[in-house]
């Protein structure tokens, strides 16, 4: 699965590997303090022991004299397991019993006890009545043994401190590589291409869960702006085909036919004019793409939702008037929000003259705009035929047409761009059916700060 | 006229400079931001046209320096873009106007001719007359001949507009921005229909239309209109 490389690279290692080397330096400094105090009071008992000893033999002299003495030593004498060592020294500096040794290890004879490195003995001296001592002495071979002890026990946990850590280290690193592989693995698929693929979740909720629900959030979201994308080139080179195609008939026609001056010229005004037709196309379809991608609000200010309404009505009552349809007005006055004034004006300006161009005459349209708490209603209604209800999500999006409508003028951009602008401004655009007719409702939160998608 | 042309694309220079030649003004021109700076600093001009985008300063920079300096010659701002707060970001830098290209180049002179037109910061003129007509920006009140014409609030607009630049071509854009604060382009004839009526308003009497309808480009109020 990974190589020892990947392996040794891996951060989970690196950590466990760190954590393992303080784990065992600390258990070195546990063991080494243990081992000086566990030595050091060893040494202290072994001393006490001693002396207590001596002081019991000085007892026994006391008590009946050299006779008791040496009874009492040749008891001890007899146990063979111990290693305290005997002697009396005369007054001269002869050992009359015991252990000669002992005179020469206690450089000292006089001292009332000594104590030598490493495992010379513990010595207790005392004096008799008699001007005689009585010597005792304990090695410390004991001592060495346990401290040994000690310290071997410390030495294999530090081998088994340092073999688990290693050990839990691959583990860890393992178990994290395992995790990030599949998060690799999908981004891998994803470069190269397959942008249905999302990271497999375990449903645990930890960390690398919740990294793989964002990823998968992110992976959704650029899968819809790709979605989008592809939609949008699609419609494009379908719906600009039809007028460049017409463009270059017409130039083809004037080749052939064209004779006079003013034939030429003609042809030129036709081919200005669907230019021009092909411009605002793109100009729209550049104007949706902006603002569906301003991330930023600074152009916003507070304007006056109410003023812009009016203005909108009042430009379109005179057309209106013109084509046979009226326009009716009911606008609460003062009421604002933030945006971007141009913005808001095209939206309503393409709302009504949406409106205008699929009533027939005769027909009226109202606009309306109130206030229902928290949101500025803006409600754009016709007598007209409507749209199907199941037309009516699709009508917002770009070149969507409806079958009847394909013979008027039009390009299928004015409602989706009436959707991008609500949607930059946090508004709401909802179409139902006005009974009769068409009944467009935007709602525009009146917040100071509009939310943002 | 002495025109100012800052564009660094040199076939949209060329045209500039020859269009407004042949219209009858004087033309320099400058390919880069500082080199434009450097002649607008000199403030002969009567109208400055100066693209968003120049290598070495950009065009916002350019106009933003410029108005620093203390010249206030008008400057119309050519434009690729259309981005939503462009035209805001044009205007709130010192810039006059505001196109975006590609545009007619009925459209570029009417709008030079416009900036070329407006009256110096501090001259407040209360009443306007040409063809015969009296325009009273105090009172609201327009009078033909001695008959008062009575007028909607955007018709009256509307002919202020065409009287501020009487003799001048004004097009459909220029009365959709300046009338009605339409900076797009809506499907209807706004414009048309709203004319139409300030001409029959005008014209009952069966006077002479002193409005004139340039095909394709907009409309002139002829000053003597006979």
């Amino acid at each position: 699965m990974w190589t020892p490389r990947e392996l040794l690279r891996s951060a989970g290692l690196r950590f466990a590997l760190l954590y393992t080397v303080a784990f065992m330096i600390s258990v070195g400094v546990i063991g080494w303090m243990t081992v000086l105090t566990v030595a050091g009071a060893l040494e202290r008992q072994a001393q006490r022991g001693v002396e207590n000893e001596a002081s019991a033999l000085v007892d026994e002299f006391n008590a009946g004299g050299r006779q008791d003495l040496e009874a009492a030593l040749a008891g001890r004498f007899a146990n063979p397991s111990t290693h305290t060592r005997y002697a009396v020294v005369e007054a001269d500096g002869r050992v009359v019993l015991g252990d000669r040794t002992l005179l020469q290890s206690g450089q000292d004879p006089g001292a009332a006890h000594g104590t030598l490195r490493g495992n010379m003995p513990r010595i207790a001296s005392r004096e008799l009545g008699d001007g005689s001592r009585v010597m005792v002495a304990d090695d410390l071979a004991e001592v060495r043994e346990i401290e040994a002890v000690v310290t071997r026990a410390f030495q294999v946990a530090l081998a088994v401190a340092g073999i688990l850590g290693l050990g839990t280290g691959l583990l860890i690193s393992g178990a994290l590589l395992r995790r990030l592989d599949t998060v690799t693995r999908t981004a891998e698929a994803v470069v190269g291409g397959d942008l249905t693929q999302r990271i497999a979740r375990t449903g645990s909720e930890d960390e690398f869960d919740r990294l793989a629900a964002t990823l998968n959030r992110m992976l959704d979201r650029i899968d819809g702006l790709m979605a989008n994308l592809r939609q949008v080139s699609t419609d494009i080179a379908h719906d600009l085909r039809t007028p460049l195609s017409r463009l270059r008939q017409s130039l083809e026609a004037t080749r052939r036919r064209a004779t006079t001056i003013e034939d030429y010229q003609d042809a030129v005004d036709r081919a200005v004019e669907e230019t021009d037709r092909i411009l605002e196309i793109f100009s729209a379809l550049l104007r949706i793409a902006q603002i569906e991608a301003a991330s930023l609000r600074s152009g916003f200010r507070r304007v006056n939702l109410s003023e812009i309404l009016q203005t909108v009505a009042e430009a379109y009552a005179a057309p209106a008037a013109d084509g046979g349809r009226s326009l009716t007005a009911h606008i609460l006055e003062d009421v604002w929000i933030d945006a971007d004034r141009d913005l808001l004006a095209q939206l309503f300006v393409n709302l009504v003259e949406n409106a205008l161009q699929h009533t027939p005459q005769g027909s009226t349209i109202s606009l309306e705009l109130k206030d229902s708490g928290d949101r500025a209603v803006a409600v754009i209604r016709d007598d007209g035929p409507g749209i199907p209800p199941e037309e009516r999500e699709n009508v917002l999006r770009r070149f969507y047409r409806l079958e009847r409508s394909r013979t008027t003028p039009g390009n299928g951009l004015g409602l989706s761009l009436v959707a991008a602008i609500a949607d930059l401004h946090g508004g709401r655009v909802t179409l139902s059916n006005g009974q009769p007719g068409l009944q467009v409702r935007v709602a525009f939160p009146q917040g100071h700060e509009p939310a943002r998608r | 006229m002495k025109i100012l042309a800052v564009e660094d694309d040199a076939s949209t220079l060329a045209l500039l400079v020859s269009s407004l030649a042949e219209a009858g003004h004087a033309v320099e021109r400058a390919t880069d931001g500082p080199a434009g700076l450097r002649l607008a600093l000199d403030g002969a001009y009567d109208v400055a046209v100066i693209d968003r985008m120049l290598p070495g300063l950009d065009g916002l920079e350019l106009v933003r320096r410029l108005r620093a300096s203390g010249v206030q010659t008008p400057v119309l701002f050519l434009t690729t873009m259309s981005g939503i707060s462009d035209r805001v970001d044009g205007l709130e830098a010192g810039g006059d106007d505001y196109l975006v290209k590609p545009f007619a180049f009925a459209e570029l002179l009417a709008r030079v001719h416009a900036l070329a037109r407006r009256p110096p910061l501090g001259r407040v003129e209360t009443v306007l007359r040409a063809a015969g007509i009296e325009l009273d920006l105090v009172a609201r009140r327009v009078r033909r001949a001695e008959d008062i014409v009575d007028l909607q609030p955007r018709e009256f607009s509307l002919l202020e507009f065409l009287m501020r630049n009487a003799g001048q071509l004004v097009t459909r854009r220029q009365l959709l921005e300046n009338v009605w604060g339409f900076h797009f382009d809506p499907r209807t004839n706004i414009v048309e229909t709203h004319m139409s009526r300030l001409r029959s308003k005008l014209n009952k009497n069966a006077e002479p239309d002193p409005i004139e309808t340039v095909r394709g480009a907009g409309y002139i109020l002829h000053v003597d209109a006979s």
